[in-house]
């Protein structure tokens, strides 16, 4: 049982990673629905970097440098040229979901290093994934820089009369979660499933970008609602832990994704939305300057 | 500033018909272009890379005809995107709704206990006609969640329609594998083989499904531009709020452009699985044809939402796709050259889309303007 929970902790911060860093982007205005991509690119490059030297470090420098250009690419698209930021999230997936099928096929199989050293049982990830959470709700809640990425994602033009630089503090939070998913992709690769494979996420990112809507754009949801679904991953994977020989191991592997779609039913209904909908950056997935 | 020169990108004010097919065209010779960097890492030679893709999609008989398959398969993907597109909706469900389909088509033969061989008192063209519709159906009917949760709730339809991806993909290995309903007599992990007399009539080699994509390409663009309804999804597409004030009702819309996109690419399922010769079963890599399933999505998009620009564009990404495959046999590319070249395309029609929405000016600045650099004797 141990296991299990060790396990569901260490895919919850896969999610806890990816979703953050797309949570602070969104607070700041930008929205980008590629995170499955930027997560399949920096788990692919880090997979290569680390077994290419031998290194986990080099394979986690690999990831955040990737993570780092996709994400200000994507903010070139969405911020400098205000183009439709789904556009951009679109093509930075379906380039990232073909370019990394090609770069990894040459090593598929196992990283062949060994385990990442644990720290009483867990992986170190998830320790950084918790304090991650613990840093991101004082910057985004008690500092002057939260509120000004707050107000960015808000009202850009009230937060610009106030000399808040719109463009920079959007740039600087679309770069974060770029980093960010480029991470959760490595803590995949290099930690969590060390084995390369094609198409390795299967939906992970889609699922992380669900748990920023559910979490109303707060870390601290967000750290309730990754664990839960790291938990319901991992039961879906190895369901006879709990209810052994009850339907096909291939119906288990649908619930994490059957559970989402009513989720993000009831948190779209008008009842969820007038009461706790206001979290919602008002200025979440448009252009500044308006068009 | 380059010289005397000053680059500024500036937004287009209107865009013609020709800028929008030059930035198709550069959206595709680019992705070439850059493809080509795999030829040349392999150490073969760029042109002789493209010389074996090209030859083998469209002058070898047997590439040809393949070409010819995945087009129509391409195209009903295609459409399956672009409907929604025009109604400003993103369809991204194309593989759940591709599988959707086969395990429709397939379903019929099973519940009718035709797996094995037709059945007497159920006409062959009979069953093979409820097959299609079920296909239609089932792709439509789970199209329809992602648009009726779309309009009423306005929950986000990229997420739902991914989660229903892989929910289809999980039941597509359930009904087909370790003794699912559907799985084969041989139990290697795919479905049974459709009986010779339940297979789709072919007309000289091709299946009737190409009907369904040419017929496709000849009224989708009209009955945008100039039906009511089409009129309805244009206007939804360009404003919601305007066309809701307007009497559109956005669940209606919604509705049967999901439910429409959902049934052709449900047809594509039946097509891919139960209409080309040679394949007639659900292999165990279905998968591989979710994934191709988004050529569909980037030929609508190169394609701008038109059906019959998009078929000349799907025939020849069909053709790129199968001879880039067949070169990484040739040349011993590693896998995934197809796969490569899907992402280079996405990438180029971004690129080519910003070309699209702004022009960049060159502007000579009168050399008053310029200050003499140290030692510039010219100034």
């Amino acid at each position: 049982m141990w296991e299990l929970l060790a396990r569901s902790l260490e895919a919850s911060t896969v999610f806890l990673f990816a979703a953050l860093g797309e949570l602070v982007s969104q607070r700041a205005g930008t929205l980008n629905v590629g995170l499955e991509g930027l997560m399949l690119f920096g788990g692919t490059v880090a997979f290569i970097a680390a077994r290419l030297t031998a290194s986990y470090p080099a394979g986690l420098a690999a990831a955040l440098a990737v993570g780092a250009v996709l994400g200000a690419s994507h903010g070139f698209f969405s911020i400098t040229l205000r183009g439709d930021q789904v556009v951009s999230g679109m093509g930075l997936w379906i380039l990232s979901f073909g370019l990394t099928t090609y770069l990894g096929s040459p090593y598929t199989g196992p990283l062949g290093l060994p385990r990442m050293a644990t720290l009483f049982g867990l992986s170190p990830f998830v320790y950084a994934g918790v304090a991650l959470v613990v840093v991101s709700a004082v910057v985004l809640f008690r500092t002057g820089a939260g509120l000004a990425i707050r107000s960015v994602g808000e009202n850009p033009l009230a937060a610009e009369a106030s000399g808040i630089p719109v463009a920079a503090t959007r740039y600087l939070c679309v770069i974060w979660g770029g980093l960010l998913a480029a991470l959760a992709g490595a803590v995949y690769t290099l930690s969590y499933n060390p084995v390369w494979t094609y198409n390795f996420l299967m939906g992970w990112g889609f699922v992380s970008l669900a748990l920023v809507f559910f979490s109303m754009w707060n870390p601290w949801i967000l750290l309730a609602g990754a664990s839960l679904f790291g938990l319901m991953w991992q039961l879906s994977l190895s369901p006879e832990l709990v209810l052994p020989g009850v339907l096909s191991r291939y119906v288990w592997r649908t619930v994490p994704f059957a559970v989402t779609i009513p989720i993000l039913v009831v948190i779209s209904t008008p009842w969820f939305r007038s009461r706790w909908g206001l979290a919602r950056p008002e200025a979440l997935g448009r252009p500044y300057p308006a068009d | 500033m380059v010289g005397r020169y000053q680059i500024t990108l500036q937004a287009r004010q209107a865009r013609s018909a020709s800028s929008a097919a030059l930035a198709a065209l550069l959206a595709i010779v680019l992705a070439l272009a850059l493809a080509s960097v795999l030829f040349v890492s392999s150490g073969s030679g760029v042109l002789a890379g493209y010389r074996v893709v090209f030859s083998y999609a469209f002058f070898n008989p047997h590439g040809a005809v393949a070409t010819l398959h995945r087009a129509v398969y391409l195209l009903l993907c295609t459409y399956a995107f672009l409907l929604p597109l025009r109604a400003g909706l993103w369809n991204i469900g194309l593989p759940g709704q591709v599988y959707a389909g086969a395990l429709a088509a397939f379903g019929v033969p099973a519940v009718l206990g035709m797996s094995r061989e037709a059945a007497p008192g159920w006409p062959p063209g009979a069953v093979i006609g409820l097959m299609i519709l079920a296909a239609a159906a089932a792709g439509a009917a789970v199209g329809s969640v992602a648009g009726v949760l779309r309009a009423r709730l306005q929950v986000n339809e990229i997420l739902v329609t991914m989660m229903l991806n892989s929910i289809l993909f999980w039941l597509v290995s359930f009904m087909i594998k370790e003794g699912g309903p559907l799985m084969g007599a041989t139990a290697e992990g795919e479905s049974f083989t459709l009986p010779l007399l339940l297979r789709a009539p072919l007309a000289g080699g091709i299946p009737v499904t190409a009907a369904l994509a040419a017929a496709g390409a000849v009224l989708i663009d009209p009955l945008l531009a100039r039906t009511a309804l089409g009129y309805r999804i244009r206007a939804f597409g360009e404003n919601p709020q305007a066309a809701r004030y307007g009497g559109i009702s956005p669940l209606a819309l919604s509705l049967l452009v999901f439910a429409a996109g959902g049934a052709t690419a449900g047809l594509a399922g039946y097509h891919t699985f139960a209409a080309i010769p040679g394949v007639y079963k659900i292999p165990g890599n279905y998968g591989f044809y979710g994934d191709l399933s988004f050529y569909g999505l980037i030929t609508a998009l190169i394609a701008r939402g038109s059906a019959l620009a998009a078929v000349p564009i799907a025939v020849l990404l069909s053709g790129l796709s199968l001879g880039a495959r067949f070169a990484q046999g040739m040349l011993r590319l590693p896998f995934g050259v197809d796969y490569a070249l899907l992402g280079l395309l996405m990438m180029t029609f971004v690129a080519s889309h910003i070309l699209d929405r702004f022009r960049v000016v060159w502007r000579r600045t009168p050399a008053g303007v310029l200050q003499p650099a140290p030692g510039d004797s010219r100034g």
